[in-house]
């Protein structure tokens, strides 16, 4: 055999390589010329990305095609990479995902967690990965990112945690739903420690996720503008709805954010945090987790929605199973059918009319190898 | 001369076999790491013949296998017999002791199985026994009338294999809980395991979620094998977190199968599951 | 595409109804030869061959026959032993089947050794019995290129023994179905086990060397070998029987643009068509897509048993490794990445030593029917150790490129990943007695 020849794969994973070698100085101008190189790849490549996604374009077959379409890249966890390059390597593969997708997306949603400990490194590295996606991004923030520092550093970098924009006739709201009570200041534990112990999702020690009152009445007042038969649609790093306490798979005052979103038709809230094919209906709203790029979570021993169909475990064997990135196409509806985009398997859609029905129509195929 | 020590399973006893000779002499030297403290030992009468004595596990008992010399080893049809004869002495000496028969196999005629029991949240483990802190201290009374007193039943008492105080038992799941909470932490701290990109246990796998302990022995796809519940923590550490597998015997390992086994408490053994 | 909700609602409602029934289908099989030689499986056995299918010996020697007979060709230039060749552990030695006219197809011919074990027949699993299997290779027009089924039954209705030797096995006329029963019942007495492996395995400790012994933790730690080629007393192939991308083919292809022309194309194949394009085109590198249509088996191909595997190179379903150490190197740098690589594929960090003691372990894995001709390889394929085109040890060893973190080497003294899990009856050549007293 011999490498007698390169072929185009060949050569895109080697400048992908150079790529990645070229993380390590981070000067900006090193960047500029990094980042450039990256999209020319894609654009040499010329071809859908390298995973499922264009094969299964199951809205335009059932002749409810998308108004538009949104990606996600979500919970990457990045450490810096002198620690550990194994989460760096997953976010690329998922830049790379996102790049290649023909059509473009409106635009790439980052769910949250772009750091696992809040570092600067960490998150200045992920900026800098991100620079490298081609559509727009539009950052929500992770309690990862945030606890460390308390979203200073985020806030530098990437603006204010929560806002809202219009696209195409649909509203979007992007809240910081990882805020948490005081926990720290009487057991007066270092910033490090704060953070340490938010990162653990075991540790009872952190308070529950909340958006707060703060935040619910900008959310109101945001929402007042809004005619109620517009579509809208929630980013929020935790789920904003209540599934499993003990990991904070769980918003403290979900019910009140719920009911500010009551008043409109159609709501769908995507999140971040639970790493797993997740999806519930909770009346008006319809809600999707998001896959994250570098480790999945197991299914929760209580509390999942009736409405979820579980991923199959994954194979620890494989570190990129259960892990993966997706899309979201926003039907004429304004609801939303969402494409689980997962490594080293075929790719499932969950439908608006899925939930819609209560799951009595275009149920996404079962698990054959349940969590235990 | 040492050999191997067998553990005998009849009418419900555990019963050494190991014989007199086995138990007398020091052990086989074993790794420096791995020297456990001394525990105490059943000194068994020598017998005049050269015959092989048996010890019992209530270290008083003892049985001279005649016929059958020092260093020989028993037939499983000796060795039922021997296993018996000590539990009738036993029994003998210790008449009012509550001491249940082994239950025959299977289920008796006309019970229901107990439904299936749901996996009860994680996290929220505590082991079997301990008690509130009791004032007082221990009396005469407590292991005996008290306790009749506190079950509202009359129970047997009187023998001192089954007179466990609140004490005792607040003693034992303390101790079980230290090792536990040892489990906890090796689990939590990618660089107690060994690790070296950070990665620890909880990462995937918050309260031991989803290593369903009660699933081995299985066959472990990936492996190729039947494993044990080490054998893929072991895996774990060599593999997704970047260390050294640990010897069976170390410290951190067993620590760690202490956790995992304790956050599944009342899940229902099912080894060979998929 | 999307399978309409309801299909997939009953099916759910299928598998969940089949999972119900405690008890597995059960079907007899063919009583075992007796005794089976250690490290072949008796419950493999009798998971393979169905009494329908049970290798009697009239059935096994006009299989041979058959086998060995060049006149099952068009131009009576080959036979099926002309690529399975028993002196050569049932292989050519030549990096892909040569057939009629010295044509050339596009993989490696597979070792009939164990074959009756296999779960699936061809390196994409596309027949599921070695009877289909046997079918294909006659009618392949690279291979043995006889024009149809009916053409291979009327030549050896042509031949008067045949006439009679059929009549006598099958009390009929000849037909293709029985050809390929008798080749079929031949293959089925071809197990191999025997190998020095086995009895290291038994007990005997002193049957490997240091160099061997090294090669086996290593086999089960860090190269991760058994990730696939897992063994054990119950199933001793060493082989997962799944498909794989490990990357064998992607520098020379495009792989993308190919798996789109091969979705279009397959979409309108039969399975004779799928054979031809498997053999003759380079669609043949997409393996197992071909047979599943499921983009995730795009460049994937079946694990092969490690067997003999010292004697039956050429390696990868191309050939195109001539040497173990070539697979080592393959496997150490991480595979040769592509959008389709096998997740579980990750960079090494073996060292030149490490790799040595791989080959070597794998060496003993040969049956001892074969010492001789196990010796003759291994000392051929040392001599090529200078050539090594796979060869990137900056890769593999973590200095370039992000194929992977390494793991520091484990302290076989403290845990030896061999003895991870119980390959099986490790010091008891057969199970121990069962009988209660």
């Amino acid at each position: 055999m011999g490498n007698k020849f390169r072929s185009i794969e060949t050569k895109h994973y080697e400048e992908r390589d150079a790529f990645f070698e070229g993380l390590k100085r981070l000067d900006r101008r090193a960047f500029l010329r990094v980042a450039g190189m990256s999209a020319g790849i894609v654009a040499g490549m010329g071809l859908r990305s390298p995973q499922s996604f264009q094969l299964v374009n199951v809205a335009e077959a059932q002749g409810t095609k998308p108004r538009f379409s949104f990606a996600y890249i979500s919970d990457t966890h990045l450490y810096e990479q002198k620690l550990n390059d194994r989460f760096i390597r997953s976010i690329l593969k998922a830049v790379d995902d996102v790049n290649g997708l023909d059509p473009q997306p409106d635009f790439v949603l980052f769910g949250g967690d772009l750091a696992q400990l809040g570092q600067a490194g960490e998150l200045k590295l992920g900026a800098q990965i991100l620079k490298s996606v081609k559509a727009p991004v539009k950052m929500m923030v992770g309690e990862h990112d945030w606890f460390l520092d308390m979203g200073e550093l985020w806030r530098d970098l990437f603006g204010a945690p929560n806002y809202s924009f219009d696209h195409k006739g649909v509203h979007f709201v992007v809240l910081n739903s990882i805020l948490e009570k005081d926990f720290w200041t009487e057991r007066k534990l270092t910033p490090k420690e704060r953070m340490q112990i938010v990162a653990g999702l075991d540790n009872g020690i952190q308070s529950r996720f909340e958006v707060g009152g703060e935040q619910r009445e900008w959310m109101k007042q945001d929402l007042a503008k809004v005619d109620k038969k517009t579509p809208v649609i929630v980013f929020s790093h935790s789920p904003l709805y209540k599934y499993y306490r003990p990991w904070n798979f769980w918003t403290d005052d979900a019910d009140e954010v719920q009911a500010l979103l009551k008043p409109f038709e159609r709501v769908t809230v995507i999140h971040g945090h639970t790493h797993q094919l997740l999806s519930n209906r909770i009346n008006n709203i319809q809600f999707h987790g998001m896959l994250s790029t570098a480790w999945p979570w197991p299914y929760a021993p209580e509390g999942l929605p009736q409405l979820t169909v579980q991923m199959n475990r994954p194979d620890p064997f494989s570190q990129f199973d259960g892990c993966g990135d997706g899309r979201m196409d926003v039907l004429e509806s304004g609801l939303v059918d969402k494409l689980y985009n997962l490594w080293e398997r075929n790719p499932i859609t969950v439908r608006a009319s899925y939930l819609a029905s209560g799951g009595k129509q275009d149920a996404p195929p079962r698990t054959k190898l349940p969590s235990y | 001369m040492t050999y191997r020590m067998k553990l005998w399973v009849g009418a419900g006893a555990l019963l050494s076999f190991a014989g007199g000779v086995a138990l007398a002499t020091s052990p086989a030297p074993r790794p420096e790491s791995l020297q456990t403290t001394e525990l105490p030992r059943h000194k068994v009468p020598v017998s005049k013949d050269g015959n092989l004595v048996v010890g019992m596990c209530d270290g008083e008992t003892s049985l001279e296998v005649k016929g059958v010399k020092e260093g020989q080893s028993l037939t499983r049809e000796q060795a039922a017999r021997v296993s018996a004869e000590l539990m009738e002495t036993w029994l003998k000496k210790n008449p009012d002791a509550n001491w249940d028969p082994a239950p025959p196999p299977g289920v008796a005629q006309g019970q229901k199985q107990a439904p299936q029991q749901k996996n009860p949240p994680m996290g929220t483990q505590k082991p079997a026994t301990g008690g509130e802190m009791r004032e007082g201290g221990v009396t005469a009374e407590s292991g005996g009338k008290e306790v009749r007193k506190q079950a509202g039943t009359n129970i047997q008492d009187g023998h001192s294999y089954g007179a466990f105080t609140q004490r005792d038992e607040a003693v034992w799941a303390a101790s079980t809980q230290q090792f536990v909470d040892e489990g906890h932490r090796v689990f939590h701290d990618a660089a107690a395991v060994g690790g070296t990109i950070a990665v620890s246990c909880d990462m995937c796998h918050p309260d031991a979620s989803n290593t369903h302990p009660e699933t081995y022995p299985k066959y472990q796809v990936q492996l190729g094998r039947v494993a044990l519940l080490r054998d893929m923590i072991n895996w774990c550490i060599e593999n997704p977190v970047r260390g050294k597998p640990l010897a069976d015997g170390d410290p951190r390992l067993r620590a760690m199968e202490a956790y995992i086994y304790a956050q599944r408490k009342g899940t229902k053994l099912e080894y060979g599951k998929k | 595409m999307r399978t309409p909700s309801g299909v997939a609602l009953s099916l759910a409602v299928l598998l969940w109804v089949h999972e119900g029934h405690a008890a597995p289908e059960t079907q007899s099989s063919a009583p075992p030869p007796s005794p089976l030689p250690s490290g072949v499986s008796l419950v493999l056995w009798k998971l393979s061959v169905p009494a329908s299918a049970a290798p009697t010996p009239e059935r096994v020697a006009l299989g041979e026959k058959l086998f060995n007979d060049k006149r099952l060709s068009l131009d009576d230039s080959t036979s099926c032993a002309t690529c399975h060749d028993p002196n050569k552990g049932f292989t050519d030695g030549k990096p892909v089947a040569e057939g009629v006219k010295s044509q050339k197809g596009m993989r490696n011919s597979p070792t009939v050794l164990n074959a009756l074990f296999n779960a699936s027949q061809f390196w994409d699993g596309r027949s599921s019995t070695l009877e289909d299997q046997a079918k294909l290779p006659i009618l392949n027009p690279i291979e043995m290129a006889m024009p149809s089924p009916e053409a291979v039954v009327s030549k050896l209705r042509g031949i008067p023994e045949y006439v009679t030797a059929f009549q006598a096995v099958f009390k009929r006329d000849i037909t293709y179905d029985d050809v390929a029963s008798a080749i079929a019942a031949f293959e089925r007495t071809q197990f191999s086990g025997n190998a020095r492996f086995d009895r290291f395995i038994h007990g005997e400790s002193k049957a490997l060397n240091a160099s061997e012994l090294r090669g086996w933790a290593l086999f089960n730690g860090k190269a991760r070998c058994n990730s696939c080629h897992a063994g054990n007393a119950v199933s001793p192939l060493f082989s997962d029987q799944k498909f794989h991308n490990i990357g064998v083919a992607a520098h020379k292809q495009d792989f993308p643009q190919l798996a789109r022309e091969g979705v279009k194309l397959v979409r309108l194949g039969d399975e004779k068509q799928i054979d031809e394009l498997a053999l003759q085109t380079r669609f043949s590198e997409l393996g197992r897509f071909l047979v599943t249509k499921q983009e995730n088996d795009v460049g994937a191909f079946k694990t092969p048993t490690l067997r003999n595997i010292g004697i039956t190179g050429p390696y990868m379903h191309d050939g195109s490794l001539t040497t173990l150490w070539d697979v080592m190197d393959h496997y150490n740098k991480g595979g040769v990445a592509n959008p389709f690589l096998d997740g579980g594929m990750q960079r090494l960090g073996l060292t030149e030593p490490e790799i040595d003691d791989l080959v070597a372990f794998l060496f003993t894995l040969t049956d001892e029917r074969f010492t001789k001709y196990n010796g003759q390889e291994l000392a051929r394929q040392r001599a090529r150790k200078g050539q090594r085109p796979e060869r990137d040890t900056a890769v593999a060893l973590g200095k370039k490129g992000n194929l992977g973190d390494l793991a520091p080497n484990p302290d076989l003294s403290v845990k030896n990943p061999a003895d991870i899990g119980v390959y099986g009856t490790e010091t008891l050549p057969k199970p121990a007695s069962t009988k209660q007293p």
